[in-house]
């Protein structure tokens, strides 16, 4: 479960990324963040990971404050960064290998590698190839797996879909998909809406650090989320002038 | 988790090019230093023996006492193989005369220029590997965080719940994981050349003192690895990282060490060697006007000399005289003047001396100066303690100096003792008994029956027995690891403080 209570960050310059965000997203919950750039969707996450510290508020993860006990805050949540280059000299099972032990998985053999690289859909020939060989798209497949091997029970997902094609960015969500079915809350940062319609049990809009708007699945179903979107970016266009 | 990282980088690192274009430099430098420095080394080693043997055979065949002046020839060392110190500046032979306290040694050297500054140029093992070592320590650690953050993987990684203190000494021990076996490998090389090389014996002691420059060698990469991590630490970005690091580097290997000589050349006046030489040379003028218008005089006067020749005569300014055939007056005359001369002589080195030593000490000034500024520099620092241990700093040569001007004092001191100043054979290997009168010379010269005995090369050498030697003594280890013992504490502390001060600079650093 990963919670956020009145979560807040005010960068050192004094901009204001985040304000007072609550959320809550449950088990085997998928909560997508929208937001135009700059809104605070990746501050949100590096609070989660004790990256940055807040300014307010606290950041919990299974009811554990990420910035009191941050390492084992950590034990319960996996992450999956936009664009991450990994190791280019090691193979992708090397890469796995490595950030499996680092997150405490030690007894894990290449067999099980295999398995999991198989099931987010990566070629066999990729296996044992170096990842600076790699397109972006296998990356973040290779990514994923990293974040599920981990098998922890939250998912922090940053633009995962940004860069896929759109046969991996459904390929993607499928895995995400078995991922909410095992019971774990997700909470994924991305500028798709299509794909977090799709997925979404949650949809959540950002805008200028405060979560201005969040619909159900259900209630999704009679509103048209890309109106709404495109509503407040509007706005927030208006207000620009 | 910290060795998980470290041999994760270690993996990484030894597949790299530069691990590749390390080792590569590494085995084509270090053999050919080590090459030339062995042959540098025998070239010694053959210079010595005929020195020695020279000096030896010109010892044994002293007929006289007044030509009784041992040369001291300072034995090679096999470890400066590895550090050449000032041994480059400085010659190893050094004659014991009566008439000057010998300040350094005959050859090279000379006090026109502090012979103990400016010793860091020669090529030798200690000097490149420090730069080898140090360049290698920052290529692999200046984007020792850089590098991950621009990769994305600082923040995987961190996401997995390890803490900041484990990456990092995680990322510290992987590149020291990478840089130990190039370290070993260059010694492992360097004494493999050497052992297989006929000839050379590096000798028991010497293993340890090479043993703790080994250990001091990898305090002095990990200094170099702390900071590179450091600015790695303290920047985003790889590029700046490696150009912070490399001027890093220049000041540290190459500006700070002539810096400080310099520095201490220019703080430190010595006077001008012109005005010693020229006080020299007064006193020198004072002796002889003593000795030839006061002494000499007086004694002609008490003998009442009227004719002074001598029949054979060898001699030369030191106050060596040998002569054979001379009638018994004028033996007599000349045993007089030595008696009451040498020891004046002996007094007006002590004179000059005063003068020498005051310019010497000048250097000595300098150097303290020059060696605490290289104190600022890790590899003046590492050149120091190396050349301490192998012996061949300013302080092992001044000590042999020492330790000859002791010699010389106990050499004089035998003479006084057996009263050979005062002695005929300080002139004559002729034997008293068979010394002649002007009338005997002369009517003896008229025969043409002229005896053996008045020629030097028929009369006997000197029994040398009881004549105190020259002792070479060698430093031990444990008074070698005294003089380096603070400078290796000081570079650990160094290094610690570093450590606290990246983990301090790393707990700030923005992972995004
Ligand atoms: N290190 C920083 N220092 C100061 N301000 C920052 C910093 N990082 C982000 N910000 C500011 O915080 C606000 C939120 O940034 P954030 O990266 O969370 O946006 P985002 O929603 O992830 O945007 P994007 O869709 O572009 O990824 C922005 O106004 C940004 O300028
Ligand atoms: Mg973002």
């Amino acid at each position: 479960m990963l919670q956020a209570i009145d979560l807040s960050k005010r960068y050192e310059d004094g901009i204001l990324a985040l304000d007072a965000l609550n959320l809550e997203i449950k088990e085997g919950e998928v909560f997508c963040l929208l937001g135009a750039n700059g809104a605070g969707k990746t501050t949100t996450i590096n609070l989660f990971l004790d990256f940055i510290e807040p300014s307010g508020g606290q950041a919990m993860i299974n009811g554990i404050d990420a910035t009191k006990d941050p390492l084992e805050a950590k034990k319960h949540v996996s992450f999956v960064s936009e664009n991450v280059m990994l190791y280019g000299n090691f193979t992708a099972r090397q890469n796995l290998d490595f950030f499996a032990k680092l997150g405490g998985k030690r007894n894990l053999s290449k067999e099980d590698y295999y398995m999991h690289m198989r099931e987010v859909g990566l070629q066999e020939e990729a296996f044992e190839k170096k990842l600076k060989t790699f397109s972006k798209g296998m990356r973040q497949k290779v990514g994923l797996t990293i974040a599920i091997i981990k098998d922890a029970p939250n998912i922090l997902l940053d633009e995962p879909t940004t860069g896929l094609d759109p046969k991996a960015a459904s390929e993607l969500l499928q895995i995400l998909f078995q991922q909410k079915k095992l019971g774990k809350s997700i909470l994924m940062c991305t500028h798709d809406i299509f794909r977090a319609k799709a997925i979404a049990d949650r949809v959540g809009i950002m805008k200028e650090g405060r979560l201005v708007m969040v619909r159900t699945r259900e209630e999704l179903l009679e509103d048209d989320l890309e109106k709404i979107y495109m509503a407040y970016m509007q706005e927030m266009i208006i207000t620009g002038q | 988790m910290i060795w998980h990282i470290a041999k994760k980088d270690f993996l990484l690192n030894i597949i790299s090019a530069r691990f590749m274009v390390g080792c590569a430099l590494c085995l084509l430098i270090i053999p050919f230093t080590i090459l030339t420095n062995i042959e540098d080394y025998k070239n010694q080693v053959r210079l010595y023996e005929i020195d020695r043997t020279t000096a030896e055979t010109r010892l044994k065949e002293t007929k006289v006492y007044s030509g009784l002046r041992p040369v001291i020839v300072r034995p090679p060392n096999p470890l400066t193989i590895f550090c050449n110190g000032i041994n480059g500046n400085v010659g190893n032979k050094v004659k014991i005369n009566f008439g000057d306290i010998p300040a350094l040694t005959e050859g090279k050297a000379s006090l026109r220029d502090n012979p103990f500054l400016n010793s860091f140029f020669s090529i030798d093992f200690i000097n490149i590997l420090s730069i080898l070592i140090s360049l290698l320590a920052l290529i692999f650690s200046y984007d020792l965080f850089t590098r991950e953050r621009e990769e994305g993987t600082m923040k995987l990684s961190l996401s997995k719940g390890i803490s900041r203190t484990q990456f990092l000494l995680g990322k510290i021990s992987g590149v020291l994981l990478t840089l130990l076996p190039i370290l070993i490998l260059c010694y492992l090389l360097s004494i493999l050349i050497i052992v297989l090389s006929k000839g050379i014996s590096i000798g028991g002691e010497n293993w340890i003192n090479l043993l703790l420059i080994f250990g001091f060698s990898i305090i002095f990469m990990l200094l170099f690895v702390l900071m590179g991590a450091f600015i790695s630490s303290r920047t985003k970005h790889s590029s700046t990282s490696i150009v912070v690091n490399l001027l890093c580097w220049i000041w540290f290997i190459f500006l700070v060490p002539n810096l400080a000589t310099f520095i201490s050349e220019s703080y430190v006046r010595v006077q001008l060697y012109d005005n010693v030489e020229y006080a020299v040379k007064e006193l020198n003028q004072e002796y002889n006007n003593i000795f030839h218008n006061e002494i000499g005089p007086e004694i002609d006067k008490e003998l009442n000399m009227t004719n002074r020749s001598w029949w054979n005569m060898n001699g030369g300014y030191d106050g060596y005289m040998e002569t054979s055939g001379t009638a018994k007056e004028v033996m007599e005359y000349e045993r007089r003047l030595k008696a009451q001369g040498e020891p004046l002589r002996i007094d007006y080195a002590d004179k000059k001396w005063a003068i020498v030593k005051d310019h010497m000490d000048g250097f000595s000034r300098q150097n303290r100066l020059q060696n605490i500024l290289l104190c600022l520099s890790p590899s003046g620092l590492f050149e120091m303690v190396s050349a301490a241990l192998c012996r061949s700093n300013e302080k092992a040569f001044l000590d042999f100096m020492e330790d000859v001007r002791e010699y010389r004092e106990t050499l004089i001191r035998h003479f006084e003792l057996n009263m050979w100043f005062e002695s005929y054979r300080y002139i004559t290997a002729q034997p008293v008994d068979q010394f002649v009168s002007y009338e005997e010379q002369r009517a003896i010269a008229q025969s043409g029956n002229i005896p053996d005995c008045w020629s030097n090369n028929n009369n006997p050498v000197l029994d040398l027995e009881g004549v105190p030697m020259f002792d070479y003594k060698t430093e031990g280890v444990l008074s070698s690891l005294n003089q380096v013992l603070i400078k290796m504490i000081l570079l650990l502390v160094v290094c610690i403080l570093l450590s606290f001060l990246i983990l301090w600079s790393f707990n700030q650093y923005d992972v995004r």
